[in-house]
């Protein structure tokens, strides 16, 4: 489990009439970005920070977490001081938040054990619970898992394994719908008809196809009308980003433009699949073809499965380009390869997770 | 003094009248890049008309739907993309389309001819793919909207019968083959195009896309 801080701003934890706490706490979680970039919301006023980097920056977690609540206080619009926190795991750490706690490495079911079983996020559950005298997650941590998946069924055993601090993600405990209120408070809080340039360089034509695109965005729902700007990375599915119509995220910026070595060469694929469709590489004796450590392949490529029952003959593959990305984070493998089939299509294929996906086609 | 003039409505008409802006030939045409010039009976797609490309899967059609926006685009006029789920943006950057002047609709849900009917009104260029075969009626009013309002509509389908109506420009990918050295380098494509003003079908060789990702003509 990853070890998080977590801000808890007590006053922002839900929308009121005026619809203000979203906006203020889009503008907690930006300044939270500043100091560290991989700040992301939890629910509405609750946001974590994986621990490792910034404490390793800051010079500890402690001095990170001051950091943090001084510049965020000043921003709840007196909606109270923030508490802060960590623990491993997000529930625990989400707990540890709202008692301002740290919890040491690996105490965290000691830490978890005097909680109510309410906690959990389950009314049915924690009502039959104190039926039965488990009051505390430590007394329902103790119970057998075999016995809690009986009686209570697969559900339960996943808020179980909460308890006992093996798991860390809870059902319920991200607020979705808040979070996308919150992505359009974030991109949306810009004017729009931003005067660019200094004279005259939004003529007609660009306020006519604002006006259609508005119209269209009112028609569709936000998120519906997109621009795509060129981003950073290496594959061509990491630089393409959509972004909604009118976002900040539009503007393109001098960092994304600059060379990445180990980028893959041009031409990229004309379409990009928006969800990942896994496919079957085998060889010539039916054998999957896998990547190894080194980025060679295990053998030739030489039949594609698309979909069941259609196998395609491949006539040749260039590649594969291996990847090692992100070592300060969650390390990621992945490797590309072109794949040539017998009816002309051209294909991008990425291995990661130990399949392969289809992320491009050369259309 | 002036203000109050009695001729001063009769001014403002005539000044009108004066500095109003004849259409010329070249206002009603939208620029191609150039190796796709020799497909188009003007040398250029004709406002207030349609184009049908047509290709099948993998041949490259999409490509060459792109590259019908790229130099659009890159003159200042506004383009947008109705029902394209999937745009590579990275092979529509190397084609030379100006990102900043596009607008994608990718997943219009069921409203995709009323998105494009509504971008028609608003931009220069819309190019649609429609998920199926479209109605004789739907494919009627979006060809009268666009002559209405002199936008240049790019139809991309797998099947010329996708597109019920006819129009003023017909573009298919005949055929097309991939040479490999290393990594993909570039796809040669035979390019058919038939329609208004062309009085024998015209066989353009394309690289579609070239070592570097944009089109070119293959001698």
């Amino acid at each position: 489990m990853v070890r998080l801080v977590v801000a808890w701003c007590p006053g922002l934890l839900r929308e009121g009439p005026k619809g203000e706490e979203p906006r203020r706490f889009a503008e907690v979680l930006d300044a939270a970005v500043d100091l560290a970039p991989f700040a992301r919301p939890v629910r509405l006023g609750v946001l974590a920070i994986p621990s490792r980097g910034p404490s390793r920056f800051f010079g500890g977690e402690q001095v990170f977490a001051e950091h943090l609540a001084t510049s965020v206080a000043p921003l709840t619009g007196g909606a109270g001081p923030v508490c802060v926190g960590a623990a491993e795991g997000l529930f625990a750490a989400v707990l540890a938040a709202r008692a301002s706690v740290f919890v040491p490495e690996g105490a965290t079911r000691e830490f978890l054990a005097p909680w109510s079983v309410a906690t959990l996020r389950d009314p049915d559950l924690a009502a039959t619970c104190q039926r039965l005298g488990l009051r505390t997650l430590g007394q329902f941590a103790r119970l057998e898992e075999a016995r809690v998946l009986e009686r209570f069924g697969l559900d339960a055993v996943r808020r179980h394994r909460v308890a006992r601090g093996i798991d860390g993600e809870l059902p319920g405990l991200r607020d979705h719908a808040a979070l996308r209120r919150l992505d359009v408070v974030r991109h949306r809080d810009d004017p729009r008809e931003v005067q660019r340039g200094f004279f005259g360089e939004r003529g007609g034509a660009d306020l006519r196809a604002a006006a259609a695109a508005r119209r269209l965005e009112r028609q569709l729902g936000v998120g519906a009308v997109t621009v795509a700007r060129l981003g950073a990375g290496r594959a061509p599915d990491d630089r393409a980003l959509l972004v909604p119509w009118g976002s900040t995220d539009a503007e393109r910026t001098a960092r994304d433009l600059a060379p990445w070595p180990g980028r893959l060469p041009a031409p990229s694929p004309a379409s990009i699949p928006s969800r990942a469709l896994a496919v079957a590489l085998l060889d010539a004796d039916g054998a999957r073809v896998t990547v190894s450590a080194g980025g060679l392949l295990s053998a030739r490529p030489a039949r594609l499965e698309l979909d069941a029952g259609r196998p395609r003959a491949v006539v040749a593959h260039c590649g594969p380009w291996p990847m090692a990305e992100r070592w300060w984070g969650v390390l990621r493998r992945r490797a590309h390869l072109q794949v040539l089939c017998e009816d002309g299509l051209a294909l991008l294929l990425r291995a990661e997770r130990s399949r392969w996906w289809v992320t491009g086609v050369y259309d | 003094m002036f203000a109050s003039s009695p001729e001063r409505t009769a001014q403002a008409a005539e000044l009108a009248t004066a500095i109003r802006p004849t259409a010329q030939a070249a206002a009603r045409l939208v620029p191609v890049a150039e190796p796709l010039r020799a497909l188009l009976a003007d040398g250029a797609l004709r406002r207030g008309t349609a184009v049908v490309v047509a290709g099948a899967a993998g041949l490259g059609a999409t490509t060459l739907a792109l590259s019908l926006l790229a130099e659009a685009s890159a003159s200042g006029h506004w383009c947008a993309a109705v029902g394209l789920d999937d745009p590579g943006i990275a092979a529509m950057a190397e084609l030379g389309v100006d990102l900043a002047r596009c607008v994608f609709v990718p997943r219009p849900r069921g409203a995709w001819a009323a998105a494009t009917a509504e971008l028609v009104d608003g931009v220069d260029v819309v190019l649609v793919r429609p998920p199926a075969r479209v109605a004789h009626t739907a494919a009627r009013r979006l060809a009268g909207r666009v002559r209405d309002r002199a936008t240049v509509l790019v139809v991309l389908v797998e099947h010329r019968e996708d597109w019920p109506v006819p129009v003023a420009l017909d573009v298919e990918v005949v055929a097309s083959a991939w040479h490999a050295d290393g990594r993909l380098v570039a796809r040669r494509a035979e390019v058919r195009a038939t329609g208004r003003g062309i009085t024998r079908p015209r066989r353009v060789a394309l690289w579609l896309p070239d070592a570097g990702g944009a089109v070119a003509e293959a001698g």
